[in-house]
């Protein structure tokens, strides 16, 4: 009579190695709930989130936009984070990156554009628009208000290099460009999706 | 930010208009008074970034414009 069934304790603890456990003697209902512990999922989900914002409103042109802060209002950011600075911001690391950006525009008249751009370089000197948008004001109020956004995803091959940039362009120069350090008005947020 | 029915309410108001461009900042954003205002270093013009050519304005000169600012609201609005 053959054997049908080896009770536990009669196998050596060395007496199932790797090479015994294939892919498919492993199937999802022998995992127990509570087997993957977070130690063991590192490198899943979103790595990287950032959050910054235009800290104070200006008027005109800003080619590119220099006063961001990061949001700090019930905000952390996930990851190491953007670097910025004077309107340059840098990558924490390689990657693939969402950059979306919202702005709020106003102004006490007609406008016939008021255009918000993502600059990108890839040699950490000459920036090409990347996204673009563009939005008229048609006064309906005295000071009349407007949103747009805009977005692109880079491939961040290399975090010397490849560098971002924000600019507003306007018609009119009394065209004012919204900011807050309490919420969010003309903002972006930079979410790495995944491996370059 | 000028008042839920645009009167301008605060010095940020008329900094804005006193130069264009993201020319000042703040030493704490969350405080925007006179005492904490500051310039920024470096501006963005024509996709260069360069030297902030601005120097600050006085508190006098702010609260003027300021109240110029609201002179004509109050005016263009029956004030």
């Amino acid at each position: 009579m053959s054997k049908t069934t080896i009770p536990t304790a009669g196998l050596a603890d060395a007496a199932v190695t790797t090479a015994k456990i294939t892919d498919a003697n492993i199937t999802t209902d022998k995992i127990a709930d509570d087997a993957v512990t977070a130690a063991k999922a590192t490198g899943l989900g979103i790595s990287e989130v950032d959050n910054w914002r235009l800290s104070s409103s200006f008027t005109s042109d800003a080619t590119p936009i220099t006063g961001w802060e990061r949001n700090d209002t019930q905000f952390d950011k996930i990851g190491t984070g953007l670097t910025h600075s004077s309107g340059t911001f840098s990558f924490p690391s390689t990657g693939i990156y969402l950059i979306t950006v919202i702005f709020k525009n106003s102004f006490n008249g007609d406008s016939r554009y008021c255009e918000g751009e993502i600059m990108v370089t890839s040699d950490n000197s000459s920036y090409s628009v990347r996204a673009t948008n563009s939005q008229n004001i048609k006064q309906t109020d005295s000071t009349t208000p407007v949103s747009s956004s805009t977005s692109c995803i880079i491939d961040v091959t290399n975090t010397t290099n490849v560098k971002f940039q924000i600019r507003m362009l306007v018609e009119d120069n009394g065209t004012t460009t919204s900011g807050s350090s309490t919420a969010n008005i003309t903002h972006f947020t930079s979410i790495r999706l995944g491996d370059t | 930010m000028p008042d839920s029915n645009g009167r301008p309410n605060h010095i940020e108001d008329a900094l804005i208009q006193i130069h264009t461009n993201c020319w000042f900042g703040w030493t704490d954003s969350k405080n925007k008074i006179y005492a904490n205002l500051q310039l920024n270093p470096k501006i963005g013009v024509n996709n260069e970034i360069v030297n902030n050519p601005h120097s600050l304005p006085t508190e006098e000169v702010v609260n003027a414009k300021l109240k110029e600012l609201q002179d004509a609201w109050d005016a263009a609005n029956g004030g």
